[in-house]
């Protein structure tokens, strides 16, 4: 048959073009397809920043903020036992520097975490790969996964070739760079064996293989087939690769005289030192509106403290819904912080007011987005656990914030008359 | 050693023997039958070396991958128990197939060669150039000179038996001594972030793997005191004790499979399916 070479180019050519095509670079890191039990009332971020949004291969990142381990802590979510301070990147695009959570190095695992506290974590990460690389802080639980925070885009420049590593052993030994360390003994001693094995297969091979041992072996010629030579270099095969393991072995315990294993422990922090709040709330109702792609929120406020409040702010999910006629809640926004993580709408509440020493105070909370759906938050209509969580940033007159973690049942509306406004209030009053 | 010298003492080891000749002399194969039997050859031999590279490589990676991968899995407790008992299946099996049928003692070894290539091409072409982790932080364990022994053992003693009670863990107990020849540099003290820690731990962590936060690692987490301290030799031990039944049992499971059986040679079922008994 004749092979139309032409033809042949002509189907690889669309092929590859059809591959490059197709291909989209993902930007996310699965947090959408985490449900929204997951990500609105376990580990919720705030006060994350970034240190920069730029960097060249070798610089470092500064990521930083806290956590409130949310105290309705889902019933399908093992309990924070174990976790680690985690980040979520494209792969090893930045180098792990450094890892704290509440100043303690988390190069480990911490175990028995608090639900309803409050822990700083930070991280360093230097520049590794050039690209755009979305960064994200990470808390990951054992036997739930990594929670991921809010992520910013940073920019990596120059070239990977530029990048080193050195480390300095504890008997002094400069390492020039960690990425090709020790490499050299370990091609040396794998190509060694891979000879020594090769050898031996084409000792073999070489020789009639398949049907001629076959038929020879059911003619009882056994002895054809495995020979006194065969023995002889089988058994001198065998006694040099026991002694290269063993002559190999010491000459690396002579290189690297000290040696230890790895390294596991459990590390352990107590939570930040947060004041009680003193403002007590009870959510008597929460719906989200389908059509509206809206959440509403009845909530009674009793203030116990000794200061005027008002409420500036509702995170979940990462998503930030701030109250935008309201001074401290709009200075709590830095100026690089991702908009991809802020409402657009920001945060609506009925009878916005300062909630006086003792005053109980009804509201009505809308958080209006199309992200509930673009971030697909809305399967709590689908799932077994139909409860939202959140927390409530307040202020005082001085700019002072309290923080506390809501969460209630909420129930979807299919419809959307009079879907908006005061006027719907009496829906669960 | 010019070319044509190097040529000369490779075509002295590679030659075809006396014994060679009266192989194809006995089981009556004329030029052109030993001709096309050598073609045979050589593509059973390519398959059968893509074949195990791509099954070994997927059974260990499936089984005991993380220990394999990562170089700050390699710990003294589970790494050279997990990868040699994980390990000695496939050698067992493909080993009783060679030599029963053909008398060739390589099944070991050539398992362990292909998977050694395979895992080296999946370190630098899946870990290395596709996600840009640096080499050092997938350094995988390797096998080949226990194979080696299994092979050799083999031929010595030419029954399995003797394979499964010298060979098998003769595997075992030559696993960490055999790895270590080349990655003792990895457990090199350093001191990170106010503590200790070795050489592999600073890798693990510099070269974050998100999806693996540190407290998956099955790692060692206390000390054996009693066996100075060390829990390498007791792994080992315990590790080739489990070899010995595991070659065992995988030896009969390649005999199985390199048997053909088929159902239509029951009586009972050719009776059902309407075929005189």
């Amino acid at each position: 048959m004749k092979i139309n070479y032409t033809k042949l180019l002509k189907i690889f050519l669309i092929s590859i073009f059809y591959f490059v095509i197709d291909m989209v670079v993902a930007y996310a890191h699965g947090e959408k397809a985490m449900e929204p039990y997951f990500r609105t009332r376990t580990v919720m971020f705030y006060d994350v920043t970034w240190s920069t949004d730029n960097v060249k291969v070798g610089e470092n990142v500064t990521i930083e903020g806290k956590f409130r381990l949310h105290s309705d802590w889902p019933q399908a979510v093992d309990d924070p036992d174990v976790i680690y301070v985690n980040q979520s990147i494209p792969g090893p695009v930045f180098a792990k520097i450094e890892s704290y959570l509440n100043g303690v190095p988390a190069r480990q695992s911490f175990r028995d975490m608090e639900v309803g506290k409050d822990y700083h974590y930070k991280m360093v990460l230097q520049g590794r790969v050039p690209g755009n690389h979305h960064v994200h802080p990470g808390i990951a639980i054992k036997g739930s996964g990594t929670i991921i925070g809010p992520g910013q885009f940073i920019k990596v420049s120059g070239s990977q070739k530029d990048f080193k590593f050195p480390v300095t052993t504890m008997d002094g030994v400069l390492i020039e760079d960690l990425e090709t360390y020790a490499l050299a003994d370990v091609f040396k001693w794998h190509s060694t064996l891979a000879i020594l094995g090769i050898f031996w297969l084409l000792w073999w091979v070489w020789r009639p293989l398949l049907i001629p041992r076959y038929q020879a072996l059911k003619q009882g010629r056994e002895d054809l087939l495995i020979t006194r030579l065969d023995l002889t270099v089988g058994i001198l095969l065998g006694v040099f690769v026991f002694v290269a393991i063993v002559y190999n072995y010491n000459v690396q315990a002579n290189k690297y005289p000290i040696t230890v294993p790895l390294q596991t422990s459990r590390m352990y922090t107590d939570p930040l030192p947060v004041a009680d709040p003193q403002i007590k709330i009870n959510v008597s109702r929460a719906e989200y509106d389908i059509p509206g792609r809206t959440m509403r929120m009845w909530v009674e406020v009793k203030n116990n403290g000794d200061n005027k409040v008002r409420l500036g702010e509702l995170t979940t999910a990462n998503l930030r819904f701030i109250n935008k006629s309201f001074g401290h809640a709009m200075n709590n926004v830095t100026a690089n912080y991702p908009s991809e993580h802020m409402a657009d709408g920001g945060l609506e509440i009925d009878k916005d007011k300062y909630i006086n020493p003792g005053e109980s105070h009804k509201m009505f909370i809308t958080a209006q987005d199309a992200r509930w759906e673009t971030e697909r938050l809305t399967a709590f209509l689908t799932d077994v656990d139909a409860r939202v969580g959140a927390l409530l940033f307040f202020y005082d007159e001085e700019g002072n914030r309290k923080i506390l973690d809501v969460a209630s049942s909420i129930l979807p509306v299919f419809t959307d008359d009079d879907g908006t406004g005061p006027s719907y209030q009496r829906i669960g009053r | 050693m010019s070319k044509s010298e190097s040529r000369s003492f490779f075509g002295k080891i590679f030659r075809m023997r006396s014994e060679d000749r009266e192989i194809l002399k006995i089981v009556g194969l004329n030029k052109e039958q030993a001709g096309l039997a050598r073609y045979f050859d050589f593509l059973v031999v390519a398959a059968a070396f893509l074949l195990f590279c791509g099954a070994f490589h997927l059974h260990v990676m499936l089984s005991a991958g993380d220990w394999d991968m990562f170089i700050d899995w390699k710990d003294r407790q589970y790494w050279p128990l997990i990868i040699p008992i994980d390990t000695i299946m496939f050698p067992a099996a493909v080993q009783a197939a060679f030599w029963y049928y053909f008398r060739l003692p390589i099944g070991a070894t050539l398992c362990g060669v292909c998977l050694l290539t395979s895992v080296w091409i999946g370190t630098y072409s899946y870990w290395h150039l596709w996600t840009m982790f640096p080499i050092v932080l997938n350094v995988p364990s390797i096998i080949i000179a226990g194979c080696i022994l299994l092979d050799v053992i083999l031929l010595i003693f030419r029954r399995w038996i003797f394979v499964a009670c010298i060979g098998a863990p003769l595997f075992a107990l030559t696993f960490y001594p055999s790895n270590m020849a080349a990655l003792t540099g990895y457990y090199v003290p350093v001191e990170h972030l106010g503590s200790m820690a070795s050489m592999a731990d600073v890798i693990g962590y510099t070269f974050p793997r998100s999806a693996t936060p540190e407290y998956i690692r099955i790692i060692e987490t206390g000390t054996l005191r009693t066996f100075e301290g060390t829990s390498v030799w007791v792994s080992g031990v315990f590790a080739a004790f489990v070899c010995i039944f595991l070659y065992m049992l995988w030896w009969q499971i390649g005999m199985a499979f390199s048997t053909v059986k088929t159902w239509s040679q029951s009586p009972k079922l050719k009776k059902y399916l309407g075929f005189k008994g």
